[in-house]
């Protein structure tokens, strides 16, 4: 009796959002299309003309103080002064500042104010003795 | 109105250093006062024309074809470059980075997580086993340790006890009793 062929090790790894594919089970490494070499070509030139640049300025006999690296800079200006000029109202952002922004809010109100007039029912019925005010807990 | 918030805002100079990039990476938000960076190598909003996009890949220096910014839904990424989730481990630690602890080349586009994807924090690697595999027999070990921690609350077994039976007429000295009375016989046994 012929059972099926075992699943191909890929099918067993399931690509998933946490970790990356190996490279032995990536179809892209054995991409060997003009395409993609072209495409790593041009990505290694870039990268050589960053790193030329780079290598001038650390060298350099008369350094400057401090070699800025731009994409750096652009990181951190994105991340920070980008955030608002960029931030538009839609219903998705409208959605999740209120999920965010009052969901722990109204949350913690309304646990906090159950656990208090439960145990206000008790003292009031007497199962629990009210605790002297002290300011040291 | 970005220019009025940037202006008096001092960038520390020294956090874009070679050395110090690590500290860069902790550094408060940035103007351009001090640098000579104009606008337009700033990130900016979402390329909307292709010549955008193409000027846009052209400052992050990436290939246009490889440049793809964030969808453009309102949540403040700008024309930010979307790069592949990838976390600095998975690079070539044999290779000669600009900077070796960061795994990272001068003026190369950053990842927007970039700060959770350093060597110390998270880590993307393939793992040997398959992360369904390993998932299902975490949750089944702990949800089956769970269930019968919980029903042994509920329903506790053990051998069956009586109470603590003491010497010495039930320890009737050390518990205070008076030494020149008698005390009263306690008898554990039967015969």
């Amino acid at each position: 009796m012929a059972w099926a062929p075992p699943p191909s090790a890929a099918k067993l790894y399931r690509p998933n959002r946490f970790v990356s594919l190996p490279a032995e089970l990536d179809p892209a490494t054995f991409d060997t299309s003009p395409e993609k070499l072209r495409a790593e070509t041009e990505r290694l030139a870039i990268r050589s003309r960053l790193k030329r640049q780079y290598l001038l300025q650390l060298n350099d006999p008369s350094p400057p103080a401090v070699i800025e690296n731009p994409a750096l800079i652009r990181w951190v200006h994105a991340k920070s002064q980008n955030v608002y000029p960029t931030f538009r109202l839609t219903p998705r952002t409208s959605f999740l500042g209120a999920v965010y922004g009052l969901g722990p809010l109204l949350f913690w109100i309304f646990v906090l104010k159950a656990d208090r007039d439960r145990k206000e029912k008790r003292i009031q019925e007497g199962k629990l003795k009210r605790s002297p005010f002290s300011v040291f807990f | 109105m970005a220019a009025g918030a940037l202006r008096g805002v001092l960038w520390p100079r020294a956090a874009a250093g070679l050395r110090a990039a690590r500290a860069a990476l902790a550094a408060p938000a940035g103007a351009r006062a001090a640098s000579e960076m104009s606008q337009d190598m700033m990130p900016g909003p979402y390329p909307r024309t292709p010549e955008e996009r193409a000027a846009a890949a052209k400052k992050y220096n990436m290939r246009v074809e490889d440049y793809q910014p964030y969808p453009d839904d309102g949540l403040g990424y700008g024309d930010y470059p979307m790069l592949p989730d990838k976390s600095q481990y998975e690079r070539d630690p044999w290779y000669q980075w600009d900077q070796p602890d960061m795994r990272h080349n001068w003026g190369e586009p950053m990842h927007w997580d970039f700060d959770m994807y350093i060597r110390n924090r998270v880590d993307t690697s393939p793992t040997v086993v398959p992360w369904h595999t390993m998932s299902k027999h975490f949750l089944l070990f702990l949800s089956i340790m769970l269930i019968m921690f919980g029903l042994g609350e509920i329903y506790p077994s053990y051998r069956p006890v009586g109470p603590k039976q003491y010497p010495f007429n039930d320890l009737y000295l050390e518990k205070g009793g008076d030494p020149n009375k008698k005390p009263p016989t306690v008898i554990h046994y039967e015969i």
